[in-house]
């Protein structure tokens, strides 16, 4: 069955492809070490002074510290709120869960835009400031979603029957959720949080309409995208690139260990 | 157990709340937006009016960008299907590394996409490393005009988006059984043949998933043409933005956005009606 003729065209085929995907970033971190201001080949030389300027440059620092800030609060605010979600609506008693799961796919796979303009308007007719807090509070929107797609995934391994025997042998309800449901969430929780954090991390487009004069990392990144680039941004690129690499790593760690303990329960 | 039930059921409210007043009211108000005349808060009278959907199709200009963002997004989307199912056929039935290479194929997906588009422009500006090729190998003299054209606008979309096809089209392509490929050729059919009534039309589910993956983004996107088109490469997404930014006509404007947006609830609808939900966040790697 396996014809290896026309494997090996598809072999090819496909490294041509992973070559497609990987090359332009290589490019980028070739030039964050290269001298010369240009990105002109050939390469003119080993230097670090591009990660030193960067260094020195406050106003990429603040956009780094502002993202910091909404990623941590955003993906809090909403890993609690999914989780609740998550158990109310699928460990709940709910005439049609379907219907409310279809309403929440939604900041899923509508255009980012339309979630951002929309924002943008609310916020501004209920006279409401631009700048972070705004920022946070659109982040938890979208990011709730994806955290509650995550944990329903993972909920449907959790037994009602699980919590009715706490309560059969005397535990109330709320330490029934605490100590039983909340416990067996907690890794789950945690990929979410990540999943939340990443996606506020790297979002762009509903901040870029919501942050009025603060920066984030990504809008600092499109500002110099827009007007003249310098190889800092290559060594941007790299920095958040591997911070981003770490923290997936974490993300597929906790998925993997969270399948070995489903296997012991 | 019912009275558990009915307990855990008050557990939603906070996050249903949520969803509500800073999701679902926002999208409401830009419905208001939209089919009224001037602010709310100006303190006019409000007038209901349908000037703001029906001038997309009477001023030129918008509806040039209006089918140029659709084309785009459609050649995208067409492009993506091409170059990834051969890779997703591969990863599904050729190889027993399928896990790392989608692994793999998942890092650019989690680097800021500005980022990825970045690297485009510094390789087909007029001195960035395609033209500086071409010119080093003698076969062109003067640098080719690619950025800031429609044509760097697609590159940037195919390869922003192609990653999200392979997943869903993989997913597809694994639940196909290999015996009823077996089964059909034993029974006299063409290797061809087999390909395209088994293969291709069980792996339907996967395209029309990706579909929505690729073609919805590609049309409501606003960096990617901002940083490597020009402008004949304007975009819907640029467009709407221009109407908040500059224009300051907040009506048109929501009018614009509340289309994309029932745009792509239609076909999220659409797809969930045939095919379930599941089918695509089950694909996204999640």
């Amino acid at each position: 069955m396996m014809g290896t003729g026309r494997s090996c065209g598809l072999r090819i085929y496909t490294a041509i492809f992973f070559l497609y995907i990987f090359t332009p970033l290589l490019i980028i971190f070739i030039f964050a070490f290269n001298r010369g201001e240009g990105y002109v080949f050939p390469l003119q030389g080993f230097t670090w002074n591009w990660f030193i300027e960067f260094f020195r440059d406050s106003s990429a620092q603040r956009s780094i510290g502002n993202s910091i800030v909404i990623a941590v609060s955003s993906a809090t605010i909403a890993t609690v709120l999914a989780a609740f979600l998550t158990i109310g609506l699928l460990k709940g008693r709910f005439k049609r869960p379907q219907l409310y799961i279809t309403f929440l796919m939604l900041p899923v796979l509508m255009p980012s835009l339309t979630i951002g303009i929309a924002a943008l308007v609310f916020f501004r007719t209920l006279n409401f400031p631009s700048g972070i807090p705004v920022v946070i509070l659109a982040h938890v929107s979208i990011s709730m979603s994806y955290v509650f797609l995550i944990m329903m995934a993972r909920i449907e391994s959790l037994s009602l029957s699980l919590q009715e025997a706490a309560i059969d042998l005397g535990a109330s309800w709320s330490s029934s959720i605490k100590d039983i449901v909340f416990p067996n969430l907690m890794p789950a929780m945690a990929a979410g949080w990540l999943f939340a954090f990443m996606i506020s991390w790297n979002e762009f487009i509903v901040t870029y309409f919501l942050i009025g004069n603060s920066s984030t990392l990504p809008i600092y990144i499109f500002s110099q995208l827009r007007f003249g680039i310098s190889p800092k941004v290559n060594v941007i690129s790299i920095l958040v690139t591997l911070f981003t690499l770490l923290a997936v790593s974490v993300l597929l760690w906790a998925r993997r260990l969270y399948r070995k303990m489903g296997k012991d329960i | 157990m019912s009275i558990i039930r009915k307990k855990n059921r008050n557990l939603a409210i906070p996050g249903l709340m949520w969803f509500l007043v800073f999701f679902l009211l926002p999208l409401s108000v830009i419905l208001i937006f939209s089919i009224t005349e001037k602010s709310l808060i100006s303190g006019e009278p409000v007038r209901f009016t349908l000037d703001n959907f029906i001038q997309v199709f009477q001023k030129r200009h918008y509806l040039i960008i209006l089918l140029r963002s659709l084309r785009i997004s459609f050649l995208t989307t067409v492009i993506s299907i091409l170059f990834s199912y051969p890779v997703a056929y591969f990863l599904a039935k050729r190889t027993r590394f399928d896990r790392a290479l989608i692994v793999m194929l998942m890092v650019p997906f989690w680097i800021n996409y500005l980022i990825r588009t970045f690297a485009w422009k510094l390789i087909l500006s007029d001195n960035g490393i395609i033209n500086q090729l071409l010119m080093a190998l003698n076969i062109i003299d003067e640098p080719l005009r690619i950025m800031y054209t429609q044509t760097s606008v697609l590159l940037g979309l195919v390869y922003a988006y192609t990653p999200m096809m392979v997943l869903p089209l993989y997913a597809s392509l694994l639940r196909i059984d290999d015996s009823l490929i077996e089964a059909s050729l034993d029974l006299g059919a063409s290797k061809a043949r087999a390909f395209f009534d088994i293969t291709f039309r069980l792996s339907l589910t996967g395209i029309f998933a990706g579909t929505l993956l690729v073609f919805i983004p590609a049309l409501g996107s606003f960096a990617i043409p901002a940083i490597l088109g020009g402008t004949d490469s304007v975009m819907i997404g640029n467009m709407i933005e221009n109407q908040f930014n500059l224009v300051g006509n907040w009506n048109a404007g929501s009018a614009f956005t509340l289309s994309l947006a029932v745009l792509s609830i239609v076909m999220v609808l659409f797809y969930s009606k045939i095919f379930g939900l599941e089918s695509i966040y089950k694909s996204r790697g999640i």
